[in-house]
């Protein structure tokens, strides 16, 4: 435990937010401000979870985190505001919440993709919650006047009506052969959301399975991450792919091939946040052709 | 002697108890309540202790809990076969008769329940992340519970299924065809359920009304009445009904933020 910072000396280390008025969690965020925080030696700070029942402001609204394994997000809605959501990830709301759907382009590309095709979008006065399906996290990204952060496919939970959303290609995926069978694999989501605040500052809510852990990659600096481990990066972040074949001596002359691993390579400068919780890359077969990469031959 | 009575359950307690002796609740923490009225249910500490009748109930665990009861002589409980983790070789079994087997078939429901007899233990556990739910019943209540969501019932409850009514309400609902019925007559009984994710618990006013994904319905006092209200949400060309539980008072209404969604692509 450490002591609660003074008013107005506090900018939160997770959301990069300054407050004036310091209770015992950020009030742009959530997250505990009267505890050490965790980095570990190689970088990573960890991101603590919201504490039960802690309240975060937007605008003249709030959203209260409830729950410790699957966290339900409960937004108390002013009649001025409102936020929107894929509408599977509703689990409550009060009569009184106006609710109508978002409209949204590109339809076909959403489906094909398997991204949801129906946002909600609900106005206050009243109460509505939300919650994903996976034991885990839920991460308040608060976003100032202009700024942009990219996230990965289905950790998106919700977000202020002033947060405009667009999606685009991640333009990271592979063809792998096997036989006379090829297929395209897109190991961190065929596309990639975009979130600006317009016009003010804006709050987006993630849910992340497992903990989430997040650092600043200096200009120059890169890491290797599993692909499906991403939940955000700010748009400075570049990525590419990175095959890597092991050393050793193998029973048949393509067992290197075999026993590859595809990486995700993140290039700073910017912020990454990941989570501890992925599923590993098909790789069944040769790789044929994929988006620009590197690989490394042990 | 001073008592304290449980937040949960109401039930009077020693001054030095630091957990209801009668559904295993923290007597030393407030309830958590959300803005929007929803109580927390209590997260029961690992190894904690409670009673009912004569037995035993201790939780296990906390991510996946599991729920170990000492039977005294006498005493028994019933729950969905699969949900056993282990017993005792000398604990007597038994099936109850619950009647409507092909209804029960056909709704999806399990077709054997479980009796464990004491003297002897046995522990049960589900298969997801979640609470253990501890709901001591008074005589003469009733309360409905979404299938597959009880983990045990003791000996003094009574237990049957009841259609889930209105066509809509099966068709879309997503609670499925049937719920769990549990009605204790002149006795008091114990209902252990398993939420996934989290449980939270909302007391609705005569007539108050709250919207639910049907999903995340777990139990309900039999006063409360549900019914399936559409949303038509369009997107460009494309329509798509999207179906919400409206509970409406007087009575209890609990809820787990994690569940499956019918409409889900993910």
């Amino acid at each position: 435990m450490v002591t609660p910072p003074q008013a107005g000396t506090y900018t939160c280390p997770y959301c990069r937010m300054p407050s004036d008025k310091i209770d015992l969690t950020c009030p742009h965020c959530g997250a505990p401000v009267d505890v050490r925080q965790h980095v570990s030696d190689s970088g990573w700070s960890e991101q603590p979870a919201i504490r039960d029942m802690a309240r975060i402001h937007f605008g003249r609204s709030t959203c209260q985190i409830s729950g410790k394994y699957v966290p339900v997000a409960d937004f108390g809605l002013h009649e001025d505001d409102w936020v929107y959501f894929s509408h599977h990830v509703l689990l409550f709301m009060s009569p009184t919440v106006r609710s109508d759907t978002l409209p949204m382009a590109g339809g076909w590309n959403r489906m094909l993709a398997g991204m949801p095709l129906i946002m909600m979008r609900a106005a206050g006065p009243g109460h509505l919650a939300l919650s994903h399906d996976d034991p885990g996290e839920t991460i308040a990204v608060p976003l100032q006047v202009s700024q942009v952060v990219d996230v990965a496919e289905h950790r998106f939970l919700g977000a202020t009506g002033n947060v405009a959303y667009q999606w685009h290609q991640s333009n990271i995926w592979y063809n792998t052969q096997s036989g006379n069978d090829q297929e395209t694999h897109y190991p961190m989501g065929m596309m990639l959301d975009r979130f600006t605040a317009q016009g003010g500052p804006g709050l987006l809510l993630l849910h992340s399975p497992g903990n989430v852990f997040i650092r600043d990659l200096a200009q120059g600096q890169n890491i290797l991450i599993q692909p499906s481990a991403l939940i955000y990066k700010d748009p400075t972040v570049q990525m590419r792919l990175h095959f890597e074949y092991p050393g050793g001596t193998y029973w048949f002359s393509s067992a290197r091939m075999q026993t590859k691993t595809a990486w995700l390579t993140l290039y700073g400068p910017g912020r990454v946040a990941v989570q501890s919780v992925f599923r590993r890359p098909e790789m069944v077969g040769f790789v044929v052709s994929s988006s620009g990469a590197t690989q490394q031959r042990w | 002697m001073q008592r304290i009575e449980c937040q949960w359950c109401k039930a009077q307690n020693d001054a030095d108890r630091t957990s209801c002796a009668t559904c295993g609740a923290p007597l030393d923490q407030k309830n958590l309540v959300s803005d929007s009225g929803w109580t927390e249910a209590p997260r029961l500490r690992d190894m904690t202790e409670f009673h009912f009748s004569n037995s035993t109930c201790q939780i296990e665990g906390e991510i996946v809990p599991v729920a170990e009861l000492a039977l005294a002589q006498g005493d028994a409980v019933f729950f969905e076969h699969h949900v056993m983790l282990w017993k005792e070789p000398q604990v007597p079994m038994s099936a109850m008769n619950t009647g409507g087997g092909m209804k029960r078939m056909l709704g999806g429901m399990p077709h054997i329940i479980s009796v464990a007899h004491g003297p002897g233990r046995v522990a049960l556990s589900r298969d997801a992340t979640g609470e253990v739910v501890v709901l001591p019943l008074h005589p003469s209540m009733e309360i409905d519970v979404r299938e597959h969501a009880f983990l045990a019932g003791t000996h003094s409850l009574t237990y049957s299924f009841v259609r889930i009514k209105g066509l809509a309400n099966v068709m879309h609902g997503g609670e499925g065809m049937y719920m769990d019925r549990f009605v204790t007559a002149n006795e008091p009984g114990l209902l252990l359920l398993h939420g996934y994710g989290n449980v939270f618990q909302k007391t609705l006013a005569e007539g108050e009304k709250i919207l639910i994904e049907p999903g995340g319905f777990l139990y309900k006092d039999s006063g409360v009445t549900m019914n399936t209200v559409q949303q038509n949400l369009k997107t460009g060309l494309m329509r798509h009904g999207m179906y919400l539980a409206e509970m409406t008072g007087p009575g209890r209404v609990g809820i787990q933020s994690m569940y499956v969604h019918a409409g889900a692509t993910e």
